[in-house]
């Protein structure tokens, strides 16, 4: 019967949204002792805390227990429940932060989800909900998710520290998944980009754009860089700027790369100029890692490579970020799934640096969830 | 004579060379094809009518979408398992004869007794797994979920019997497999219109059951107690030409039919507690998906366990090579069925035998049937594996000593222990194999090694001064020693596609002992001193190089020449290390006419003529792994260079790439050790660090981790330096990835790095515009090539990825079992061991979903009582539920759901509906269907069967709920509004229902408006009419109810021997109380009473004096004053009369009674006479009306021709008239 070696159990809370969320999809309880056991606040933060408060709100019949300190937590997953949800996320994170764990839990759900988001819409620390809207949901696309109802909104910006944000994020479900081969990332055609700025002035956002062009131009012309003022209530709570710029290619791969600015009152200001450069550069060095999906979106593109069809999916990724890398870790220990990873280097061609191919034959994940009418 | 019996020849009517006849004698006709016909003849295939063509187009239309499936995905390897065949019928219906004409049909062998599945080889490329069905329901159940063809049998003679009809049905709910229905018992029908009319009408009823047209097989008759060679081959001819349709649950699930079992227990750890975990490792094809490595697997009839460790093992009934030829010779047709001792190997409870076929097995080796091989193969072979394995020696350097396997450290694996049972009458000796434990087993001076095998020491020690004939008596215990070895090896191999030759086809000849040398190198297995001079000759290089090394193969060295044998496939490190017992030092004197002598089943030669000459005895071209290499003498400074990859090896374990090697003896030996450093620089190369940087470091994380956990339990702890893994783990979660240092993109060269991303940059040759337009010419002539019937390249293409996917899955398996040391182990529960039985451990196949594992959550499915079933369920009576592979009892509560999506619990089933059932037990995927039966113990003649369904939705939460009414008085009425009490116990109790709808019972509505203190409980509310005090109020409420958490697997498989099928889990109340003899005691008020109704009476109608008054005169009560008191003047006096008076009274009534009489009489007789009057009166009318007519006829027929007359006189016009 029932073994308690089934549950895994780790140490300190560094990728814990991945152990929670991988064990939402196996079903295995996870416990993680020792969260910041040395520290002078030790315990859950802020924001983990609310993240944990979401998972409880999208799944159903879920345990979590925490002990009186915060530093040991005992989660045994539930069914992922969905539907409609509202959720303030904590100002200390990102909306990013919530929003990648929901990406990965989103098509499993036994209802579709149709979740609203509040809180730091765009911050140095999370890769901002632009990015996720324009690199994961490509991603999510390529595995067979998609249609009208995959939508990534953004109401209103906030800023850090203010927050006050807004994002409406909806997903369908699917019942399995299709199997990926994308080994090829084909040529980039152009260029996209969103400058925002919200209660400062609407220039900043111009000068941003030309100053991200003045590089850009220099590989491709075909270069877009749209200029978002929010205004009023769509504003958020702080000031603050940025830009997002995404490279599209002729096979559907999206590389993206994003700056913000200083939050106010920490550290110095940052001048749209200098940002505005600095992120096109950023740009630039995602596509010299290249890859099919980039360094963001490697772990939920190898998560969901995981859980396909008994079929072999393969991805070509540029270097493999140390999330990513702890993440096939992750899926070793959870799903006993080991991906075969060759490296495929460089040589002459102008292309970036080393590439890695990742292939693994999926665990036949179906939606246990999903409802049969 | 001869002549006489000549058949005439006749022409080939079918067939593709009397179809180029024909074809060749229309042409001789001018008679074209049918298309020519069309030409020939287009009036004959013209439109006739438009209608009728669309119909007709329609028609074909619509049987062509009925025929379409959704197409299913084949992931049937290249080299399928076995097919699984079950016989499934009632008893004595005639299976094992069947399986028995089967086998013999097929292998030319015949099987006396078969218990467990038989495996044979049928084909080239086709095998198959024959089981046999009985009819306990739990068997049916586990054999239909893993079957692939079933075998029907039905006894013709009876008829249909429900095991049919139930297996049948559980086909149906599982996914429908081939079924075949084959008719037997048909001799006993004595003559021929009544057998085919019992045909007939079995065959119709077969078709209903499975579908119109099902193949159904007749055996007519037996013939010395088995059925028609004829009849049986077309049986085996269909079996084998079969297609099979993947089914979903079974291409979707890994599963193993398992046809060996092995308890790996300590006996000793059962002697002291029976109740011990068990250590199992079970043996068969994997089927459906790919499993994987310490998986959650189910064992139906035993329960859920993780799997220790899997692992590959040679197949031992392996599909012949691919050879051009039509069928197979002998000698491949295998048949491999360990549980019924073919092949001489014969497994039972605790101990193996050997059956070496008496004391004449050993002369005419050659002679020995095909089926045999196996067993002659063991036989022959003189040192087990592990020994040979053992005795081989490795020199890394051409100045050191050779290496053995003792060098290598032990470690622990679990291997039988063997005791010598000669049976001296018949001359047959046996071969017990107990089963240690791992400790046991690894060290080389185990004092139990050498206390179980008394005799066999005895008889080793003596052996060197031997006479012939007990040499002989000798040979025999050697080959069991031998056996035992390489049972051993097969224990850990079982499964691969080769028998075990393979690994060792360049393995040198001296393995081979001779018979003279055995005893002392048995001795040596034995003793541990030898051990200890072997271990001194050998120089201990290294030993953990080796270690690894000799995991994948056997190192060995001879005394003439240093070979190096590597073998990446086998990797049985811990087999190799452990067997060491087995190692001689003298080995390498055998001899070499004695294993010439022996048609051995390893490959071993000791000079190249030998090995030429003993190549050729062997049934298959040996395979020899590419990853083997050889080191000769002469190369040194080569075998340095291996010794490098040999760390390196260590390193990387990657699966190596099978190639047979069929070529020459010797040719293959050449440039070995050239190749093999090639092959490590490129496997080296292929295989990036990264795969070991992200998996490789993991694991020993983990284990220093332990370690450091483990280190320290006092009061003090040392306080380690953390590690870099430590310090990470407490550091920022982001998924970002940020560069430490970023390229500088102003510089041009950077920026050139990366210029080809774009478009705008340069294109690969193949993607080129301009080459692809220079390109365009070339494939146009490619499509032409096509058309002419040229090969398509892409086709070309797509071949290959296919084969690169079918690579990466292979090299997906190899990776995972090369983690894994070799062995499968399965935990096992008690009881196991003892209660093993060969006939019955047939029914496992493992069942393994990563994910849902050991999750137990409630499930909800939509049920349907069986139609044939007699009783219907109750809500909360246990259930045996099959779902998935699992059978289970649980308690399920069914339901209906209500319009407004209601789940309301049910008390019952409905007859003839379907219903809702949730119930808690193991995650199963939404659409597997499901049966459930009452109880799987005893016989029953009715329909076992009880309900079947689907699994609709996994929940958490509950959703039944079931109606409450709560009720209460009132005690105050006012107009609308009253106070009621006795709902509700307390204030707060009202506070939740506020606003809540109620009732009368009267149908008069309202609602609870709020809490009254003075009663608790009681609370005001309003209706919309007033109450009455006798009014009943009420709440329609709904509760839900919780499901009971009971999931308890039938363990039928863990009973003893012969009580397999009374399993009996959770008994029903019902059940209890007629066990236990307690009466219902129903609810007085629930019991039905005669009606006694009471008579009504009703007051009179009173209308008020007023309202009479208002009323119009028609509608007033008509009420008749009361006749008032007569005045005493008014009445009337008495009269007395006279007696004269009196008299003539008397007569005056005399006489008026005569005259009434008389009157009376007189009017009778008027009244018949006048009725006679008018009876006359009406016939003369009658009469006179018929006159009439005739009369009037007359009058009209006259009057109709004198106008007929007038009529035509006119017609012929005046003129006439005139004439």
């Amino acid at each position: 019967m029932a073994t308690p070696a089934h549950s895994l159990s780790y140490a300190g809370c560094n990728f814990l949204r991945q152990r929670l969320v991988l064990s939402t999809l196996s079903g295995r309880p996870v416990k993680i002792r020792k969260i910041r056991a040395r520290d002078d606040n030790p315990g859950l933060r802020d924001f983990e805390a609310s993240f944990i408060r979401l998972l409880d709100k999208i799944t159903n019949g879920s345990r979590i227990e925490i002990n009186q300190t915060g530093t040991t937590l005992y989660y045994q997953p539930g069914l992922l429940y969905g539907g409609s949800v509202e959720h303030d996320c904590s100002v200390l994170r990102g909306i990013g932060y919530y929003l990648e764990s929901l990406l990965c839990l989103a098509p499993f759900m036994k209802h579709p989800l149709r979740i609203v988001l509040r809180g730091v819409t765009n911050d140095q620390v999370d890769p901002s909900v632009d990015v996720l809207k324009t690199t994961a949901l490509p991603v999510l696309k390529q595995f067979g998710i998609d249609g009208e109802s995959l939508e990534l909104k953004i109401v209103r910006r906030g800023m850090p520290p203010g927050g006050g944000g807004e994002v409406i994020f909806s997903c369908p479900i699917r019942k399995v998944l299709k199997p990926i081969q994308l080994t090829d990332p084909g040529k980039i055609k152009r260029i996209r980009g969103m400058a925002y700025s919200v209660r400062v002035s609407p220039q900043m956002a111009n000068r941003i754009v030309d100053s991200a062009r003045s590089i850009l131009n220099k590989f491709i012309p075909d270069i877009y860089i749209y200029t978002d003022h929010m205004k009023g209530i769509n504003s958020g709570k702080s000031p603050g700027f940025g830009l997002s710029l995404v490279a599209e290619t002729i096979n559907g791969t999206f590389l993206g790369a994003e700056l913000t600015s200083n939050p106010q009152g920490q550290g110095v200001a940052v001048l749209p100029e200098d940002l505005g450069r600095n992120c096109a550069k950023l740009l630039l060095e995602e596509i010299y890692r290249g890859g099919c999906v980039d360094s963001t979106n490697q772990s939920l593109a190898l998560l969901f490579m995981t859980l396909g069809q008994q079929d072999v999916s393969k991805v070509l990724l540029g270097p493999l970020s140390p999330y990513t890398i702890e993440f096939l870790r992750h899926l070793k220990s959870f799903f006993q799934i080991m991906f075969k990873i060759e490296t495929k280097p460089c040589g002459e061609e102008r292309k970036g640096g080393d590439k890695v191919l990742m292939t693994c034959v999926g665990i036949g994940f179906s939606n246990l969830s999903k409802t049969l009418k | 004579m001869e002549t006489k019996d000549q058949k005439k020849h006749r022409k080939k009517n079918s067939g593709p060379k009397a179809e180029k006849k024909k074809k060749r004698h229309l042409q001789d006709l001018q008679l074209g094809d049918e298309e020519d016909a069309r030409k020939r003849n287009p009036k004959a295939f013209a439109v006739q009518s438009a209608v009728r063509m669309a119909r007709s187009f329609h028609r074909t239309q619509d049987l062509k979408t009925k025929k379409h499936h959704i197409p299913v995905v084949d992931r049937t390897p290249l080299e399928p398992p076995p097919i699984v065949v079950v016989v499934m019928g009632p008893p004595k219906v005639g299976k094992s004869t069947l399986i028995q004409c089967l086998i013999r049909n097929f292998t030319r062998q015949k099987l006396t007794e078969i218990r467990g599945p038989v495996t044979i080889v049928s084909g080239k490329k086709r095998r198959l797994t024959i089981i046999e069905c009985g009819c306990d329901i739990n068997m049916m159940i586990d054999l239909a979920k893993v079957a692939d063809l079933v075998l029907m049998l039905i006894d013709a003679s009876f008829g249909f019997e429900m095991e049919t009809f139930e297996f049948l049905n559980i086909c149906q709910v599982h996914g429908f497999p081939k079924i075949m229905g084959v008719l037997t018992h048909l001799d006993s029908f004595k003559y021929n219109k009544q057998l085919k009319k019992a045909k007939k009408r079995l065959k119709h009823r077969f078709w209903t059951e499975v579908y119109p047209g099902a193949k159904l097989f007749y055996l007519s008759g037996m013939v010395h107690g088995e059925y028609q060679n004829q009849e049986i081959h077309n049986l085996g001819r269909f079996i084998t030409v079969m297609k099979f349709r993947p089914l979903t649950w079974q291409t979707s699930h890994p599963y193993i039919l398992a046809d060996r079992m092995e308890d790996l227990t300590n006996p000793e750890d059962i002697r002291t507690n029976a109740k011990c975990d068990r250590k199992v490792s079970l043996y068969g094809y994997l089927r459906g998906a790919h499993l994987k490595n310490k998986s959650q697997i189910h064992m139906p009839g035993v329960g859920d366990f993780a799997v220790s460790d899997i692992s590959f093992l040679p197949d031992p009934c392996a599909l012949p090579e691919q050879q051009k030829k039509r069928c197979l010779n002998e000698k491949e047709k295998l048949v491999y069925a360990p549980l019924s001792g073919v092949g001489g190997v014969l497994y039972d409870k605790d101990a193996v035998y050997v059956d070496l076929g008496g004391s004449h097995g050993f002369q005419e080796p050659d002679e020995a049937s095909p089926t045999h091989e196996l067993v002659q193969s063991l036989i022959s072979t003189h040192s087990t594996i592990d020994a040979k394995m053992a005795s081989s020696r490795v020199t890394l350097f051409s100045d050191s000593k050779p290496l053995g396997s003792e060098d290598i450290d032990n470690q622990g694996l679990w291997m039988p222990k063997e005791e010598k049972q000669v049976d001296l009458k018949t001359g047959r000796v046996r071969r017990k194999a107990i089963f240690g434990d791992e400790e046991d087993e690894s060290g080389d001076s185990d004092p139990e090694d050498d206390e179980e095998m008394p005799e066999g020491d005895r008889m080793e020690n003596s052996s060197s001064d031997e006479t012939e004939e007990e040499e002989d008596a000798e040979v025999t215990s050697k080959v069991y020693m031998a056996d035992k070895g390489a049972k051993r090896q097969r224990l850990e191999m079982e499964e691969d596609s080769e028998i075990d030759l393979p690994a060792f086809a360049d393995s040198d000849d001296d393995l081979e002992r001779s018979s003279g040398d055995e005893g002392e190198e048995e001795e040596a297995d034995e003793s541990s001193e030898e051990e200890g001079s072997d271990a001194e000759e050998r120089d201990n290089l290294e030993p953990k190089t080796i270690g690894k090394g000799s995991k994948s193969g056997l190192l060995h060295s001879n005394g003439l020449s240093d070979r190096l044998n590597l073998e990446k496939t086998m990797k049985k490190a811990a087999l190799t290390t452990s067997d060491s017992g087995h190692c001689t030092a003298e080995e390498a004197f055998a001899s070499e006419d004695e294993s010439e002598g022996s048609s051995s089943l390893s490959t071993e030669e000791k000079d190249s003529e030998d090995e030429a000459l003993v190549r050729k005895k062997f049934p298959k071209p040996s395979q020899a792994v590419s990853g083997q290499k050889r080191a000769s003498e002469s190369l040194i400074d080569e075998t340095s260079d291996i010794e490098d990859l040999l760390k390196e090896e260590e390193e990387y374990k990657e699966a190596s790439n099978y190639s047979t090697e069929t070529s020459g003896a010797l040719k293959w030996k050449e440039d070995l050790s050239r190749k093999a450093a090639e092959a490590f620089l490129r496997q080296q190369q292929a295989t990036p660090n990264l795969q070991k940087l992200i998996y490789g470091t993991v694991t020993e994380d983990n284990e220093e981790e332990d370690e450091a956990g483990e280190e320290l339990g006092g009061l003090f702890r040392v306080s380690q330096p953390a590690r870099e893994c430590k310090y990470k783990a407490d550091s920022l979660d982001c998924s970002r990835f940020h560069l430490e240092v970023p390229h500088d993109w102003d510089l041009e060269e950077v920026m050139d790095s990366i210029r080809d991303c774009f478009v705008t940059g340069k294109w690969e040759e193949d993607k080129d515009a301009a080459k692809i337009l220079a390109e365009d010419e070339e494939l146009y002539g490619d499509f032409e090539d096509l058309e002419t019937g040229d090969v398509h390249k892409g086709a070309s293409g797509l071949d290959t990825q296919t084969e690169d996917v079918e690579e990466e899955i292979k090299e997906e398996i190899d990776s995972s079992a090369e983690e894994s040391a070799k062995k499968k182990h399965l935990d096992k529960k008690r009881k196991l061991k003892e209660m093993f039985d060969a006939e019955y451990d047939e029914g496992e196949s493992t069942y393994f979903d990563d994910l849902k594992g050991e999750m137990h959550r409630q499930a909800q499915m939509r049920l349907k009582k069986h139609r044939w079933y007699k009783k219907i369920l109750k809500s909360r009576d246990p259930i045996i539920f099959s779902v998935g592979w699992r059978r289970f009892q649980t308690i399920p509560l069914y339901y209906i759901e209500d319009h407004n999506g209601r789940q309301r619990l049910l008390k019952y089933t409905p007859q003839h509906m379907h219903c809702g059932a949730a119930f808690w037990g193991p995650i199963t995927p939404q659409g597997t269907g499901f049966l459930a039966v009452q109880f799987v113990d005893g016989t029953t003649p009715d329909f076992r069967i009880a309900a079947t369904g689907i699994v609709l939705d996994l929940d958490k939460s509950i959703k039944i709920v079931k109606k409450l009414k709560l009720t209460g008085f009132p005690y105050k009425i006012f107009k609308n509004t009253s106070f009621i009490k006795g709902m509700f116990n307390s204030a707060l109790e009202v506070a939740k229902f506020e606003g809540a709808v109620i009732r009368t019972v009267s149908g008069i509505r309202g609602q609870i408006k709020k809490a009254l203190r003075a009663p608790e409980g009681a609370f005001r509310a309003t209706f919309e009419d007033k109450l009455l005090m006798s009014d009943i109020v009420f709440m329609r409420t709904w509760y839900p109810v919780s499901i009971p958490a009971f999931y308890n697997p039938v363990t039928s498989l863990l009973k003893p021997v012969g009580e397999k099928d009374t399993w009996s889990g959770m008994r029903t109340t019902g059940q209890l109380r007629l066990a236990h003899r307690v009466k219902l005691k129903p609810n007085k008020d629930s019991l039905y009473k005669p009606i006694v109704r009471q008579k009504k009476h009703f007051n009179s109608l009173h209308i008020p004096k007023a309202l009479q008054k208002a009323l119009p005169f028609k509608t007033k009560p008509k009420t008749q004053a009361k006749a008032g008191k007569i005045p005493k003047d008014r009445r009337r006096p008495a009269v007395i009369r006279e007696p004269h008076e009196r008299k003539v009274l008397a007569l005056l009534d005399a006489l008026s009674t005569v005259h009434s009489q008389k009157m009376k009489k007189a009017k009778e007789q008027r009244h018949l006479h006048n009725k006679e009057h008018f009876k006359a009166k009406q016939k003369e009318e009658e009469e006179k009306l018929k006159r009439q007519k005739d009369l009037r006829k007359k009058l009209f027929r006259i009057q109709g021709q004198k106008e007929k007359r007038n009529q035509k006189s006119s017609l012929k016009g005046p003129k006439e008239q005139l004439k």
